[in-house]
């Protein structure tokens, strides 16, 4: 800080009193995410560590210990895993995608037309995403048992995914109707000018203008679907349909019960990294899909 | 013209079906189910008999369902303040100017993605844990021992330990949901309250907070829908079927109809249709009374 014109170039310097009048807002950020690094860490060091390990209070102590991946391969084999992982998978991608083409058209429909349905539809889709699952499950779940849905793994998988992406639709839509609500007008004008019927303009031209929106929306939708509990504990709790969270609950707790604590922590970690690793990479776009839902 | 029509209704029937068939349909059917004495959720309508409330008068005589909304109406009540409380002070701090704020708000958020079977199992086997657990180990360093033998898991804290742990988890959602109201707020309203000499805590009350309202609004019909929801949880923190310590509604409704325990005296799958309506209508009360409290006086940013 010489001077004023360093001062404008170097914008970007510390200007210590600024940031000491920041520093009560600093230590309560830094103990919440110290205390979510710690909790996250340990676990992660514990899952990688031996049972004795834990119960010594060494964790960390790799030196010691090395790297227990056998933790992991341990839990992996206990059960079906790999087929509950193909089931969320399958669950969460063939949703999700299936989704933007029963939500994309809506949503443009609704964003771009009048007609006297349009208010009554979006009002009711934007009071749909506030009604809890309790409302809806017994209906469901006594219809799919009277139409034998739920005695073979084929129908019971197109089940999950048909209540997946009806439970999503409304969300889904009026998220992609305020993405579509923002795009210009001019580009259809454009297009019917030159002669492109409206259905045509949409796929070709509006679609694609979408994809960012569209994009947010399918990963939100993804990991939702893929944490999704309830409704997976109801209809899809076989050996070969149950997704991740519902199999590694079975898991979890029969390894609690005969004391296999190295194991239960890799069992843990096997269902915390998949939407952790997709966090990782694609934080600033979840972050924008749970904002973009909303109207402030 | 007529093109447009096929257009509109070709374009929003799948959508429009769907929401029939997953929305409109199952709640009708519950609501109805509700005023009706059903032996098994898999009975067909005609073997339904017509009571009236009567499911709602076994509901309310019901010792176990009223300590379930007992508990739901602490975990919303208490824990929401809580959670509001720290989401809006959080927001305020991460808008406030500081360094690495994606970073923060990333983390914070974080929870939010994971899912609820590992993060409750982390703080349950790990913060909560006797021998290894966060806690003691925090609180023995610090020298209270008394607070690091506590059980946070026993019969007594069990319930407190529970809904600290949830609501540690929602912060992060809230927070950016505020976070993004207060983003909408133009900047000159603080630099021109600057200038007549307004201080941060002046800001806040006259300008942060009244322009948040819907916000606010936002927030709390969030929490109260995700609250009505709580489940696992309650199924994680609880060591017995019927734990009164953790049971919520949902619990109740899911152990009274799918029957995986023994709590149930009488098969009758109409009282978990009545539990469905009763949380159903807690949200559309929360709804009406926040907007009844909160106007929004018609604020467009």
């Amino acid at each position: 800080m010489k001077t004023k014109k360093s001062e404008a170039t170097h914008r970007r310097r510390i200007n210590w009193r600024r940031e000491a009048r920041l520093l009560p807002g600093y230590s309560l950020i830094f103990i919440w995410v110290i205390f979510t690094f710690v909790l996250v860490g340990w676990v992660a060091a514990a899952s990688l560590s031996s049972t004795r390990a834990i119960y010594q209070g060494e964790v960390f102590s790799i030196a010691k210990n090395g790297l227990n991946f056998s933790n992991y391969i341990k839990a992996w084999n206990s059960q079906n895993v790999s087929v509950f992982f193909s089931n969320s998978l399958l669950y969460a991608s063939v949703s999700s995608v299936l989704l933007i083409l029963v939500a994309a058209p809506a949503a443009y429909v609704l964003s771009r037309f009048r007609f006297f349905l349009n208010h009554p539809i979006q009002n009711s889709f934007v009071a749909a995403m506030g009604v809890p699952v309790v409302m809806i499950i017994l209906p469901l779940f006594s219809v799919v048992t009277q139409m034998q849905l739920l005695k073979q793994p084929f129908t019971i998988r197109m089940l999950m995914i048909f209540l997946f992406i009806g439970i999503n639709v409304p969300y889904t839509t009026i998220f992609l109707l305020s993405f579509f609500s923002n795009i210009s007008r001019s580009y259809e004008e454009a297009a019917a000018i030159d002669g492109c019927p409206p259905m045509r303009t949409f796929w070709t031209i509006m679609f694609p203008l979408a994809q960012p929106g569209v994009i947010t929306v399918s990963i939100f939708n993804f990991i939702n679907i893929w944490n999704e509990y309830f409704m997976s504990l109801i209809f899809a709790n076989s050996d070969k349909t149950r997704p991740v969270a519902v199999g590694l609950y079975s898991m979890i707790n029969s390894m609690r019960y005969t004391g296999d604590w190295a194991g239960m922590f890799a069992s843990v970690m096997i269902l915390f990294l998949p939407t952790f690793v997709m966090y990782l990479f694609l934080s600033e776009k979840i972050i924008a899909g749970v904002t973009g839902g909303i109207k402030g | 013209m007529k093109q447009n029509k096929t257009m509109v209704v070709a374009f929003l029937a799948p959508a429009v079906i769907f929401f029939c068939l997953i929305f409109i349909y199952p709640i009708i059917r519950t609501i109805a189910m509700s005023l009706f004495s059903v032996e098994n959720v898999t009975s067909p309508i005609r073997d339904w008999t017509f009571t009236g409330v009567k499911n709602y008068i076994t509901l309310a005589q019901t010792s176990l369902f009223w300590q379930s909304m007992w508990n739901i109406f602490r975990i919303w009540a208490a824990g929401g303040i809580v959670v509001m409380a720290l989401a809006l002070l959080f927001a305020v701090i991460l808008n406030s100017g500081i360094r690495f704020k994606r970073f923060f708000r990333a983390v914070m958020y974080a929870p939010n993605i994971v899912s609820a079977v590992a993060l409750a199992t982390m703080w349950l086997q790990y913060v909560f844990a006797n021998r290894w657990g966060m806690l003691t180990n925090f609180f023995s360093w610090v020298g209270l021992e008394e607070l690091a033998a506590t059980q946070w898991t026993a019969s007594g804290n069990k319930f407190w330990a529970m809904t600290f742990a949830y609501c540690f988890g929602m912060v992060g959602y809230h927070m950016l949901i505020f976070s993004s109201g207060i983003e909408k707020i133009p900047q000159e309203y603080y630099e021109a309250s600057a200038i007549d000499g307004a201080g941060r805590v002046a800001q806040f009350r006259r300008i942060t907070f009244p322009m948040l309202k819907g916000v606010i609004k936002t927030n709390i019909t969030m929490w109260t829908i995700t609250s009505v929801g709580f489940f696992i949880w309650s199924q994680l923190f609880s060591t017995v079927t019927t734990d009164l310590d953790t049971i919520t509604p949902m619990v109740y409704m899911y152990l009274q109809v799918f029957s995986a325990g023994n709590a149930v005296t009488a098969r009758e799958a109409g009282l978990g249709a009545a539990v469905g309506v009763t949380l159903g209508l807690c949200v559309v009360l929360v709804f009406v009374v926040t907007n009844l409290l909160i106007h929004n006086d018609e604020l467009e940013y």
